[in-house]
């Protein structure tokens, strides 16, 4: 009980209010490795069922770093990062929860729309050296005093976090 | 530990009539033996496998190289010598004495941070001659903002950060040493926030930060001063940088190894943490990119140069664990994204 008031608290107060929650129509996902499904969006909740990497899921909802994932035998709630959008098989999906949830719905996706492409390996081989365009690169560089004032032009707040390491037990 | 270093240069040595025709354009030295060692330079850095060999034997190599690079003066030109005739062995004294007169000499054990940034702005500069920057001074001004902001969070504020947005559709970003970063308009394309873009920004100044690029080219250095080609004198010529870097912008053309690209991420991430931006910018975008049919020729060099991103999910995931779990105020600011105009 103390659990899930937890969790009720924290979903109804905290979360939604930092990234929204969306609900829409399902989109298709595919499990990134093995993991737990929770019944709650948070650690300590429940466990809900589990699936395997390379599992075909439908991505119910998105709240906070939590995905609801549908299974083909149950439905629960696991770290985004767990979770693929798309499914293996398929292609692009432009439109989808997730994207809805960033903003990006309407947008489009275009891809290669000229030929023109200067970055094959060959391409690169043979660039040869720029001195004006190096220069006018030099010339939108930004103090870190600039930094700072655009910074809080955004009301962006820099906080203390530390660098991430590799996870234990992984081959990095 | 010989062993490899010699097989290694007699496949270079086989290789140097072929790669002397691509030679760089940057050959002020007119000499041909100068020409000769430039393109044996060149080659090495042609060679797609070496990459993977140099990382195998880092530390064997290093050691190797670094024990012959007390040696050199004594014997300049050991295996060269032999199998190239003495030539290599008696120019290499000619232009030692006239480079010290006219060029700073470039320490490549341990560059300064303004030999750092010399290299890689001969990098960008390339780069930018195979695609230029987007005609959009807004743009590039925004780019710089958002990347300055993150780069200050980084473990080398002081460098003087720059950042473009180069005419391709590709879909990639490059970090040369120094502080010169570049990411496609395809790429851009794909972003839809600034906690996105600051995310990609972010993987770039972590290869910086690591100097993940430079050491590379320290070890490829190293491994021909090791192997007797240059004195050390010869080697530390600042007109060799352009050599040293291969021909064009190559170096972007070629893979770090995969712990780097993790480590980027990691890092990427954890600085726009700091900055303030909404910490799964990058990850969304590494979703996107993900997506991307891997048969659609925009991402070709990524896919080549990175791990899969499904892969870097995963590593990122399991990197983070719950230590995002406390960060409540993140921003994306969308509102203020930066929209190309075509």
């Amino acid at each position: 009980m103390k659990l899930n008031f937890k969790a009720i608290l924290i979903s109804a107060c905290l979360l939604p209010a930092l990234y929204g929650s969306t609900a829409l129509a399902a989109e298709a996902g595919t499990a990134l490795k093995n993991d737990t499904l929770r019944k709650e969006p948070y650690a300590d909740a429940k466990t809900a069922g589990s699936f395997k990497r390379g599992d075909n899921l439908q991505i119910l909802k998105k709240q906070g770093a939590w995905l609801q994932v549908k299974t083909t035998k149950t439905t629960g709630w696991v770290r985004l990062l767990s979770v693929k959008r798309g499914t293996s098989t398929a292609g692009n999906q432009t439109a989808g929860i997730l994207s809805a949830a960033s903003g990006r719905a309407g947008t489009g996706q275009v891809v290669s729309t000229t030929g023109v492409r200067g970055l094959s390996e060959q391409e690169l081989k043979a660039a040869k050296f720029n001195e004006s365009e190096i220069k006018t690169m030099e010339s939108y560089t930004q103090s870190a005093n600039d930094g700072r004032n655009f910074a809080s032009a955004g009301k962006l707040k820099p906080i203390a976090f530390a660098n991430l390491k590799a996870a234990k037990g992984t081959a990095q | 530990m010989k062993t490899p270093i010699k097989a290694q240069m007699n496949t270079l040595l086989k290789n140097t009539s072929r790669n002397q025709s691509a030679m760089p354009k940057h050959a002020k030295i007119k000499s041909h033996k100068n020409l000769l060692i430039s393109a044996l330079l060149a080659s090495m850095l042609g060679l797609s496998s070496m990459q993977s060999f140099a990382f195998d034997l880092k530390g064997a190599l290093k050691e190797a190289a670094e024990k012959e690079f007390g040696q050199s003066q004594e014997a300049p030109a050991k295996d060269a010598a032999q199998t190239q005739t003495t030539e290599t062995g008696s120019t290499t004294s000619e232009t030692s004495a006239t480079a010290k007169n006219s060029e700073p000499e470039f320490n490549w054990k341990n560059p300064s941070t303004e030999e750092e940034i010399t290299l890689g702005r001969e990098i960008a500069g390339n780069l930018l001659g195979a695609a230029p920057l987007v005609k959009d001074a807004a743009l590039q001004k925004y780019v710089n903002s958002v990347g300055r902001w993150v780069a200050s969070q980084s473990e080398r504020p002081e460098l003087p950060w720059r950042f473009g947005v180069i005419e391709s559709e590709d879909i990639n970003a490059f970090a040369a040493p120094g502080g010169y970063i570049m990411l496609t308009k395809g790429l851009y394309r794909k972003l839809t926030n600034e906690a996105q873009l600051a995310g990609v920004l972010g993987h770039e100044i972590g290869h910086v930060v690591k100097k993940h690029q430079l050491k590379v080219l320290q070890k490829q250095q190293l491994l021909n001063m090791g192997a007797g080609f240059l004195s050390s004198k010869y080697a530390k010529d600042n007109q060799l940088v352009s050599k040293a870097i291969g021909t064009g912008a190559e170096i972007s053309a070629r893979s770090l190894d995969k712990s780097a690209e993790y480590e980027a991420d990691r890092l990427g991430l954890s600085y726009a943490a700091r900055a303030g931006y909404e910490p799964y910018g990058l990850t969304e975008v590494l979703q996107t990119i993900g997506q991307t049919n891997k048969n659609d020729g925009s991402v070709t060099l990524l896919f080549k140069t990175h791990p899969h991103p499904d892969d870097r999910l995963v590593a990122l995931g399991d990197a983070i664990g719950n230590k995002l779990d406390n960060i409540k105020n993140g921003k994306t600011l969308e509102s203020r994204f930066y929209q190309l105009k075509n």
